[in-house]
Parts: structure tokens; sequence; C-alpha cells
């Protein structure tokens, strides 16, 4: 196109409306192709239209026309340089802000995603106390209905026990007479282990925690079901992780939770098999937000495990498996709310290996119930 | 030999009744009955007994305000008492006897062997 221009500038002679359309496609040239490319098509062009001029004018030469073009040339230069040092300051600019935006962008998602984390915890820490208060509500419910069925359940049972008793002092002849007392007396006593087993339930005793080994204590509740392992030929493993944090613990609870769980697993295991305790520390992660560690405490039998349609209410009070008589199904419930007083969690589960796993959970510093 | 006497106070008859009946069978002991306990004191004061067997949980006025009145009497004031509760647990009696603060305590439903070892250990000692 500066060919075209410049050809028609020699065949016309006009040059200084034709400077101008000169000046029109250089600048829209620059303005298209940028800076580098744009500074040389500029260049080309003034050179073409510099030669163009020569070659027609070489044997005629005047000074005044090589003044005239140097200046014209200048002025080209001029405009061109502007508009390409406008064209970068604006890119520049533009740039600028883009990264001025991008840093804004960045800093508010990270202080979103942060109040966002911080919401989460709230809402879980919401959710717990609300769990809480329902429970402690439920709670008191059950701790005054367990008043009142004791009181009407354990005067008849004393009625019934001070008669067997009178009779039991008597000289009895016949033996059946004699076994049938003895079995009385067992169903009060029966009774009255349910009651009393409801009342501990809905009334446990305020914690009284101390700094304490969860290794002694698991110790400690082993030794009180020696007997029941070595009569069923239990074998125990104890993959305890040594040098655990103290927890804040209630050590003759604990020892009931424990004891309840160990209980359950020999139940489980009545032909033999293997009880593996295990306690660890590790760390905990609620999805984004890194907790406190926790310390984990790990029970696994080889038993026939747990049905899966039973597992949801497992924890409930009076749910049991076990013929009348011999469970209360409140085994598993104690173990539940005497964790929940610690602030702790439990969960129990099945082992793919087979077999029934309780899982305790600590945290290091312990939210306690209210 | 004389027989101790031992008033046991239950708003409820039956009980009453079968602690009576198993304390007067050992032929040691002679036993009132009162299942008022409004009128506990006035039973006791006539009956003047040795020890006295007391429910806590009753409707007309409860264990601990009869005791109250009854250490208020100057002639009732030194007789042992024993409350008999059902809403105690094993674990807060140990078994089957416990104190609660200074107060002596037996679990229903209690054992004829075990309420007659706490007697005898009051009455002798
Ligand atoms: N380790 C286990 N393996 C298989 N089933 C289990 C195990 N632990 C508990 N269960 C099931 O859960 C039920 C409830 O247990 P829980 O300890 O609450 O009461 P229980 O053992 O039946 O009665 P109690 O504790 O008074 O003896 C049991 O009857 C049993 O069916
Ligand atoms: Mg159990």
């Amino acid at each position: 196109m500066v060919l075209v221009v410049a050809v028609s500038d020699y065949l016309t002679g006009i040059e200084i409306s034709v400077t101008l359309l000169y000046l029109v496609p250089i600048c829209w040239c620059a303005w298209f192709a940028g800076r580098g490319v744009g500074v040389f098509i500029a260049t080309v062009s003034a050179g073409a239209w510099l030669g163009a001029e020569w070659l027609e004018r070489w044997s005629t030469i005047q000074p005044w026309v090589v003044f005239w073009n140097t200046l014209m040339m200048g002025g080209i230069f001029v405009v061109v340089a502007t508009l390409l040092a406008t064209l970068k300051a604006t890119q520049a600019n533009l740039e600028a802000t883009v990264a001025r935006r991008t840093t804004k962008l960045v800093a508010e998602v990270t202080v979103r995603r942060r109040t966002e984390g911080k919401l989460r915890l709230a809402n879980t820490e919401l959710q717990r106390t609300q769990m809480q208060l329902i429970e402690a509500a439920k709670m008191e419910a059950v701790g005054r209905m367990a008043a009142g069925v004791a009181h009407e359940v354990k005067n008849p049972l004393m009625t019934l026990g001070m008669g067997v008793d009178y009779f039991l002092q008597r000289p009895i002849s016949d033996a059946d007479d004699a076994s049938l007392l003895h079995d009385m007396k067992h169903a009060v006593l029966r009774g009255t282990k349910i009651i009393n087993l409801m009342l501990d339930f809905s009334k446990p005793r305020p914690l009284q925690p101390s700094p304490e080994d969860l290794n002694a204590i698991v110790e400690n509740a082993l030794g009180l079901v020696r007997h029941q392992l070595l009569k069923h030929r239990i074998e125990v493993v104890r993959q305890l992780q040594a040098g655990l944090p103290m927890l804040s613990l209630d050590h003759t609870h604990m020892e009931h939770v424990l004891v309840n769980l160990f209980t359950n697993a020999v139940h489980a295991m009545s032909d033999g098999g293997t009880l593996t305790v295990r306690s660890s520390l590790q760390a905990a992660t609620d999805t984004s937000i890194v907790l406190e560690p926790q310390v984990i405490l790990e029970v696994e039998d080889t038993g026939p495990g747990i049905p899966q349609e039973q597992l949801p209410n497992i924890f409930e009070p009076f749910h049991t498996t076990k013929p009348p008589g011999q469970g209360t199904g409140l085994g598993l419930a104690i173990v539940h709310r005497i964790i929940q007083i610690h602030g702790g969690s439990v969960t129990l589960g099945n082992r793919p290996e087979g077999g029934a796993r309780a899982t305790l959970t600590f945290n290091l510093q312990p939210k306690p119930h209210p | 030999m004389t027989k101790h006497r031992i008033l046991i106070i239950d708003d409820d008859a039956s009980i009453t009744r079968g602690v009576r009946r198993n304390l007067v069978a050992t032929g040691a002991y002679e036993v009132r009955q009162e299942n008022h306990a409004l009128v506990a004191v006035q039973s006791a004061r006539e009956f003047m007994p040795d020890l006295i067997l007391l429910d806590v949980m009753m409707p007309e006025m409860d264990g601990g305000a009869v005791a109250a009145r009854l250490r208020e009497d100057p002639l009732l004031k030194d007789i042992p008492i024993i409350f008999l509760t059902a809403i105690v647990s094993n674990e807060e009696t140990h078994g089957s006897e416990a104190y609660i603060g200074d107060e002596e305590y037996l679990a229903k439903p209690v054992d004829l062997n075990i309420l007659i070892r706490v007697i005898e250990g009051h009455l002798e000692g």
C-alpha cells in the first residue's frame, strides 16, 4: 500500500497531501503490528518514499527538498514513537491493573476460604453443642425416669426379697422348694442389677479427671478381665505406643469402658481368638483444617463381627443380642456416655479381615461435656 | 435376754411387714412398723426404739425431714438412724451399704443378712 501511495505521489507530484496519506497507513500499520514490527514498517515505508524521491530527482536535486524530506521523516518518526510509547504505557498499565486485581482476588479468596473454614468449624462446634444439649436434656429426662422407675421397681423387689429371705431362713424339706426359692432370690438380684445399671447410666458421677497414662489404664483393665481371657483361651496382642502424652481421664470410668469392650470381645470369641489393643498418637485433620493431634485406642477381636443392620443402634441402651437375663444391653451405652463426657468419641465397626473393632479417640485438650 | 427394739418407717406396708417378719423371726428383735411419715416422731416416742430404719422417699414427708424432726427431739436424738433408699445405685453404695455425708444408707432391695449385720453393728458397738 505504501508503495502504491509513493508511486501516486511520484505521478501527481502533490507532496503535502500525499505526506498526510503516508502518515495514516504508517500509523495504522504501527498500531496494528505493535512495537518492533511497527518501527520496521515505518522505517521501510519512509525509506521507500525517500528512495522514490531520490531516484526521480537524482539529477535535479535541490537542498531544500532534502531538508523538507528529512523534516517529514523526523515528523513521522516522532508520531510513530509517541504512538508506540503510548501503546506500551497502556499495555503496562493494563498489566499492572490485571496484576493488582489478581493479587486482590487471591487475597479475597484466601480470606473467604479462611472464613469458610472458621465458619465450618463454628458450625461443627455448634452442631456438637446442640447435640450435647439435646443429649443433656435426654439424659436429664432419662435420669428422672430412671429414678422414678428405680423407686417403683425396687420397693416391690424389696418386698419380694424380704419374703424370699424369710422362707430361705426356715428349714426346707423339699429340694425343689429350695431351688424355687433360690431362683426367686436370683430374680430379685437380677432385677436389682439392671435397675442399678440404669441408675449408673443415667446419672454418672461427675468426672474426676487427672493426667493419666492410657496404656497403664489398658493394662489395669486387661488385669480385671484376665480370668475371662484365660477361660476362653483368648490371646492378647498389645500394640501400645510408648511415650503417649498424658490424657485428662477419670481412670475408674475409663477402666469401666475398657472392661465393657473387652467383655464384649470375650463374648464374641467364646471359643477362643485374639484380642488386639492398639494405642497411637495421630495428627488429626478435619478436611482443610489441621487440628490438635489425637490419641487413638483400638480394641479388635476375631469374633463374628457385628451385623451391618445392628451398627446404627449399637450404642442404644438395652440393645442386646444376648438371651434374656444374660446381657443388659447397657454395656456400650455406658461406654458411649463415658467417652462423650470425656470429650472424646467412640465408633464401632467391623474389620475387613473379620471381627469387630472399637475405636476410641481422645483429644489432647478435651472439651468437657456440659 | 432383752430384745432390741427396731422401728421401721416406710410408706410401703408390704416392705415394713416383710422386714418385721424377718427380724422377729430371728428372735432377737421387737419390731414396730410405721407407714405414715407424719406420725413417725410420735410413733418413735411411744416405742422408744434402739434403732430406726427410715425410708427416704415417702409421699407425706421425705426421710430427711423425718430424721431432722427425730433429731430435734431430746428423747430421740441419740437413736441411730439407717436410711433405706431406692435411688442409689451400685456404684454409689459399693455393693449394698454406704455413707452419704454422715448418713448411713442401705440400698433397696436390702438383703436380709446385710440388714442384720448392719443392725447388729450398731447395737453392739
Ligand atoms: N465385639 C463384638 N462383637 C460382636 N458383637 C458385639 C461386640 N460388641 C458388642 N456387640 C453386640 O452389641 C450388643 C450390645 O452390646 P452391649 O455391651 O451394649 O450389651 P450386651 O453386651 O449385650 O450386654 P452387657 O454389656 O450387659 O453384657 C451385644 O449384644 C452384641 O450383639
Ligand atoms: Mg456388653
